[in-house]
């Protein structure tokens, strides 16, 4: 029968067609890893409404996200941390949700990245924007989503080929991704921003830690504070007074059910702690922010163990330093009583 | 559950399964396929299958009272009941928000003060669909064209049958429910042809629509400055592409489904970039919608048969009506508008001119048909009416300092896909895929399914709704 044969020709050949694409891929040195999407966001946030007192939930972006590794934290306290920062975001969005929306009075930290905490509250303004969308995506997901979800973790643990990510990564693999890469030519005057390749490794539950390659592999890291210095120069001025007052009356509400709120600044090395320093002056920023919040705040030049760490990109730690900070950081909780139980290993 | 999601897999797998073991008798089988559209639905958003089920229970009951009934204006108070049932979900839940915003417009404009807030009604997926198709059972059990169904399990079956619940293909229930009555079971035949049909139904909306064409119109569309003319064309054109290759990609994929489950269901779409004309557009564009609106509108009031005013009347609401069909704004209204005109046109400029259609002067017209429906699509797809006149003003290279925002590889990749898609529809004008697959060596549509298969996996597909599921 003429369909039967067709049939046989496409599944032998279509099995062998993507075996081939996987295993090109896995030759070009890639290796499978989740994708950072609002589905895994989702999952996390979801545990916050059943979190009690002792749970602690992590806010802030990419920072929070890269250097509080949370099988450390977890190794260290007994307690998994939900881990709900987000790459290229203000915390506010999530913090307003997490206030608002929930009865959680545990402990958030708030990871203070000052370009992206103090940016704006423009609902418009891609570092709202981000995570509102994942502030939404929580609230509207469907139970299909949420399925296609369980299902894909596997395959994307397990396959290279399945690299779509939200980010849209420049060294993603997907027939989307690739035609992007395509250049015939610029027709507008604007110069192309530079090339953003991922440099995170995703897991369960939520946590990212920095790829081996940006610590080995000095060009590559080149190529990510390429983009950091690029969206540095091309971003607009901070809008501290609405950011903090936007951000005082969440963590005025928040105070108010009981919860525990902690800031901490992450470390940053290189040309883009000099461009913070001349653009956010601690003394501007961070200090006016934890003098009004009046909670408990850690900046990590204020220890000697954290003040000299590099970040090999500029802005996050290595997965060494990563387990380091977190680990020193929780002993300074723990000595500073910031967190109510916090056990001892 | 989308089609082109890993849930829907699953999803699919299961339900064949289930379908060809022996553990259910043809009821068993009916029973479970009603249960699984249920679950198909209310995995999207549970509470809304009552929906599903008032409009069920109220058109089988409607339709039990009118195959006895004789009294008229009893049966005239059934078939009123269907419609204000139907018709009100849609007022309610699609235009609610449509009708307050243009009532507070009214109030305001005549000087009177009066702000509403936004009702913010959730839009039941599908609604427009399935509200239509069991509104036919009903108006052609009024018309005492149908036998009624014979059991309330083959109704509430015909209404809900999931591969074509949400987007159609909107089937009649003469064309639907009898093929319930006798057990089905696809041919091996059937089943494989139905994969395939799947096969290119997912690949006409994740790689055509999604990865290709879908960038380039959001682009476009979404710009705050006024455009380039190559850049507005390129943007419109994809945009025709990824309407075509996303509804047409899910009627193909319903259509392969129900075939694997042994159920045909009509063709949606003939090639209608090829179409000469605006009657032969509609011939060719969605047609379940078409057809539906023919026979329970524009014949309804008054057809070709009251003379020619009457005639274009008729033709102009029928197309104005079915413009908001498609969503809850003005512009949708201008779309349908300008397709009332087109047709108006045709008809006047046929009264005038005879052509002899010929290869030729046939792909000349059909060149100018898909130009003039390019026009309509600025208004389908623009959110404003200050964005659909910045892009006719482009379009028409009014515009000659507009911004250049795509890179030279968007507009050549948009162009290619365009013409081949032009001609693909023009080659297959009067043909079938079908006729066409049966004249194809088996081992070329085996590479040309591999390709595809290959295609869908590497282009991955963030699972993105089907546009019409939001109409």
């Amino acid at each position: 029968m003429q369909l039967k044969q067709s049939l046989i020709i496409a599944i032998i050949l279509g099995i062998i067609s993507v075996a081939a694409w996987e295993l090109y891929w896995r030759s070009q040195g890639l290796h499978p890893t989740l994708n950072d999407e609002k589905a895994l966001w989702a999952m996390a946030r979801a545990n916050v409404e059943k979190a009690g007192k002792d749970d602690v939930v992590i806010l802030g972006s990419s920072r929070a996200y890269f250097d509080i590794q949370v099988k450390q934290w977890e190794k260290l306290t007994g307690k998994v941390p939900i881990q709900l920062s987000s790459t290229g975001s203000s915390p506010l969005p999530t913090f307003h949700d997490i206030v608002n929306n929930t009865n959680f009075n545990g402990t958030v930290i708030v990871g203070v990245t000052p370009g992206l905490l103090f940016s704006t509250t423009y609902p418009k303004a891609f570092p709202w924007e981000r995570p509102q969308s994942k502030v939404d995506f929580y609230r509207d997901r469907t139970y299909a989503q949420r399925l296609n979800y369980l299902l894909s973790v596997p395959l994307q643990q397990n396959l290279v080929l399945m690299s779509a990510d939200e980010e849209e990564w420049n060294d993603d693999i997907d027939l989307k991704a690739l035609l992007k890469r395509v250049n015939w030519g610029t027709r507008d005057t604007m110069p192309p921003p530079p090339p953003f390749y991922n440099f995170g490794d995703v897991s369960i539950p939520r946590n990212i830690s920095m790829m081996p390659r940006t610590v080995t592999d000095t060009a590559f890291a080149k190529s990510i504070i390429d983009v950091w210095h690029f969206f540095g120069k091309g971003s607009p001025p901070p809008d501290k007074d609405a950011t903090t007052e936007f951000f005082m009356k969440d963590v005025k509400k928040f105070k108010a059910k009981g919860g525990n709120l902690i800031l901490v600044r992450p470390p940053s090395s290189g040309g883009v702690r000099m461009g913070e320093k001349m653009g956010l002056p601690r003394e501007r920023f961070w200090d006016s922010l934890v003098k009004v919040a009046n909670v408990k705040s850690y900046h990590f030049e204020d220890y000697d163990q954290l003040k000299d760490l590099v970040c090999p990109e500029e802005s996050h730690l290595s997965l060494d330093d990563a387990n380091f900070f977190t680990r020193e950081f929780i002993e300074i909780l723990r000595k500073d009583n910031a967190i109510p139980n916090l056990k001892s290993n | 559950m989308l089609f082109n999601s890993l849930s829907f897999v699953l999803f699919l797998v299961i339900v064949i399964v289930l379908y060809y073991s022996k553990i259910f008798n043809w009821t068993g089988k009916k029973r479970m396929l009603l249960l699984s559209s249920y679950v198909f639905y209310g995995m999207w958003n549970p509470p809304l299958v009552i929906l599903l089920w008032i409009s069920t229970i109220v058109d089988w009951t409607a339709g039990k009272k009118l195959a006895v009934e004789e009294n008229q204006k009893k049966r005239k108070m059934w078939l009123l009941l269907s419609m204000f049932v139907n018709l009100g979900f849609l007022a309610f839940f699609k235009y609610g928000d449509f009708l307050l915003e243009n009532f507070v417009s009214l109030v305001n404009m005549v000087g009177i003060e009066f702000q509403a807030r936004p009702m913010d009604i959730i839009l039941p997926m599908g609604i427009s669909f399935y509200t239509f198709q069991t509104m036919s059972y009903t108006i052609d059990m009024y018309k005492r064209k149908i036998e009624p169904a014979k059991t309330f399990l083959d109704f509430a079956l015909y209404v809900t049958f999931f591969p074509q619940l949400v987007a159609g293909p909107i089937v009649r229930a003469k064309d639907l429910i009898t093929q319930f009555y006798e057990e089905k079971k696809a041919t091996a035949n059937q089943f494989i042809w139905g994969t395939f049909l799947l096969t290119i139904g997912l690949f006409q909306k994740v790689v055509l629509a999604d990865t290709l064409l879908a960038d380039t119109s959001d682009e476009v569309f979404g710009a705050k400055s006024i455009l380039n003319g190559l850049d507005a064309w390129t943007g419109t054109l994809a945009f025709s592409g990824q309407i075509f290759f996303d509804f047409a990609g899910y009627s193909t994929c319903a259509i392969g489904i129900a075939l694997m489950l042994g159920i045909v269901l009509p063709d949606n779409f003939k090639y209608p970039y090829a179409s000469i004309g605006f009657s032969d557009l509609w011939k060719r564009w969605h047609i379940s919608l078409s057809s539906w609106l023919r026979d329970y509108l524009y014949i309804p009031l008054g057809g070709n048969r009251h003379g020619i005013t009457r005639m274009y009347v008729a033709l102009m609401l029928t197309m104005l009506l079915g413009g908001l069909w498609h969503g809850a704004a003005w512009t949708f209204v201008v779309w349908g508008a300008l397709h009332g005109i087109y047709l108006v046109i045709e008809r006047l400029l046929k009264n005038r001119i005879h052509i002899k259609i010929n290869a030729f002067n046939g792909v000349l017209l059909a060149l100018l048909t898909y130009m003039l429906v390019n026009f309509t699509w600025v208004f389908f797809r623009a959110r404003e009416f200050s964005t659909a006149k910045n892009m006719i003003n482009s379009m028409l290279f009014i515009n000659s300092d507009g911004e250049k925002i795509l890179q030279s590889f968007d507009i050549i990749k948009v162009f290619l896909l365009i013409t081949l898609l032009f001609i693909c529809h023009w080659v297959m004008r009067n043909t079938s895929m079908k006729e066409v697959s049966l004249k194809t060596p088996a081992w070329l549509l085996g590479i040309v399914w591999a390709i595809m298969f290959f295609l869908i996996v590497i282009s991955q597909g963030t699972g993105e709704q089907f546009i019409y599921f939001q109409f």
